[in-house]
């Protein structure tokens, strides 16, 4: 098994965090540049949260198909699999957008994706009074707890 | 401050005289207060000292007011006058009232006569931080060292009090040293004192 | 709200005694009214520094609650009300009127003003503006856009402290950068 990179988003759109543990394909080979990578991503993650919604044969919506929907709300998808790479996903209802991308053989890491989010984000970035809140960061702390997780997934 | 003509019994009277910790916060909401305190401090100031100073010169004014509260309440108005009296006060029972725990450790300074540690490793205020590369030494412990300083400055021991990050091993992160060195006057008074 | 397991009706996380974050607000107000000087800027800097907090405070809320949706402004008074106000403050409050756009609440207490009473050359100051900040900073991230008022007030002589609060509009979820 295999983790290759992490995102993370906030709502506007800002690539707060990057980190990558394996990229056998260069982003020069892709998007170009790691800017328009993330660019690429959450464009992607918009997209197919907004195709999900339009889809979604369950709810009764009162808007119209493809309307904005409010922050929250509407089909958010945990996970999807290609041929080459998985890609699992976490939406928080604040719109913090955590990406993960591993080879095709990890099952289910909801459990652990709420981890990097409710243990690692919320205790070493927000409630770290240096970190300036919608900015990228860089966080010690974050990084280190981050990477042990990593490494007890495989 | 001055009374206002209100029909209630003074909060202040009212606070102090009941017993502590009628109510528990819990611990994000000082995270957060403390990190916009430190995020507005950093608009006011130009570098890293500066803001470590004005950390302190906040954390000062939490510490007078915790040891009126505390003269009050737990000494009966009876006030401490020996340096070692005052230290383990605020190894102990400041400690215990500010982050619910003794600090880890009190010791004498091995180079000078007039120098004093309370380390603390897990201190409330450096739990949750990483400093970034561009702000250096930083120490946010500098607000705690600032509430030391208060505690002694108006239970009459001048000091100067700085707060350091001390690697120490088994320990995963660096904890936090408060560094107290008294002023002349504190310790000719407390040697005439005697033992 | 709904939410992947329990929410959590005891409170959530490490409790501290409240002293500690008391005097610690009340030596912001301190320093803010050194550093500002007029009590109407630091009712501005204490609403904007509430704000700041909301915005990091739900990301912490959202997580120690385990929700994972939030539905309307009304769950999201209940919400604030039966668990945000124990989490964070260690108080109950009650809603007392609540319409879809409105509501009224009142806090059976307030950590923030402990030890305070206002000298009267500070009228104009409202001690707990950050309270509003808070409220509006964290219902702003989870997409409502909100008025947060401070309605009775202790320290101006009222018996509770009373919240007034108004829905201006839901925010929708728009894509952040112009096509290319």
């Amino acid at each position: 098994m295999v983790c290759y990179n992490m995102y993370i988003f906030n709502r506007d759109g800002v690539c707060l965090h990057y980190q990558e543990w394996s990229r056998p394909k260069h982003v020069k080979d892709g998007a170009g540049t790691l800017v328009d990578d993330a660019k690429m991503m959450f464009g992607l993650l918009f997209s197919l949260k907004n195709v999900c919604t339009a889809i979604d044969p369950t709810r009764e919506v009162k808007r119209p198909l493809g309307a904005p929907t409010p922050h929250g709300e509407g089909c958010s998808f945990r996970s999807f699999t290609t041929d080459c790479y998985k890609l699992h996903y976490l939406d928080s209802p604040s719109g913090i957008k955590i990406v993960l991308n591993t080879s095709t053989d990890l099952g289910n890491l909801e459990k652990h994706m709420w981890q990097i989010y409710s243990n690692l984000y919320c205790e070493y970035v927000v409630k770290n009074p240096l970190y300036t809140v919608g900015e990228p960061f860089e966080c010690e702390q974050f990084v280190q707890n981050l990477n042990k997780l990593i490494k007890s997934l495989g | 401050m001055s009374q206002r003509g209100s029909v209630l019994p003074s909060l202040v009277d009212r606070h102090i005289l009941t017993s502590k910790t009628r109510n528990d916060v819990g611990v994000g909401a000082f995270a957060f207060l403390f990190s916009e305190i430190v995020q507005y401090s950093q608009t006011r100031v130009s570098n890293v000292s500066e803001l470590e100073r004005k950390l302190a010169d906040v954390g000062f004014d939490v510490g007078v007011r915790m040891l009126e509260l505390l003269v009050h309440r737990e000494k009966a108005g009876k006030r401490e006058n020996r340096i070692l009296g005052i230290l383990s006060f605020l190894h102990t029972n400041v400690w215990k009232n500010l982050f619910g725990k003794t600090a880890d450790s009190l010791e004498k300074g091995t180079s000078a006569d007039d120098e004093y540690m309370i380390s603390d490793h897990d201190l409330l205020v450096n739990r949750y931080i990483s400093v970034p590369r561009d702000m250096g030494h930083l120490n946010c412990g500098a607000f705690a060292a600032g509430i030391v300083e208060g505690v002694l400055k108006s239970a009459g021991f001048p000091a100067r009090v700085t707060a350091h990050s001390v690697a120490s091993e088994g320990l995963s992160r660096p904890k936090t040293t408060i560094l107290i060195k008294f002023a002349p006057e504190v310790i000719e008074r407390d040697e005439k004192l005697g033992s | 709200m709904s939410s992947k397991g329990k929410v959590a009706s005891s409170v959530a996380g490490e409790r501290i005694n409240s002293e500690l974050f008391t005097l610690t607000y009340g030596a912001l107000v301190r320093h803010l009214l050194l550093d500002l000087e007029s009590p109407e800027e630091v009712n501005k800097q204490l609403d904007r520094m509430g704000q700041n907090i909301g915005v990091r405070l739900v990301d912490d809320f959202l997580a120690k609650t385990n929700t994972t949706r939030c539905r309307n402004f009304k769950e999201a008074v209940k919400t604030i009300a039966d668990t945000g106000f124990k989490m964070f403050l260690g108080i109950d409050a009650k809603v007392t009127q609540i319409g879809d756009k409105e509501c009224k609440m009142v806090l059976n207490d307030n950590p923030l003003i402990d030890f305070v009473e206002l000298p009267e050359k500070l009228e104009p100051l409202s001690y707990c503006n950050l309270l509003c900040g808070v409220i509006r900073g964290a219902l702003e991230q989870v997409s409502m856009k909100v008025e947060v008022l401070i309605s009775k007030d202790p320290l101006k002589g009222d018996e509770r402290f009373e919240l007034h609060m108004k829905l201006l509009e839901y925010i929708n979820e728009e894509y952040p950068f112009a096509d290319d």
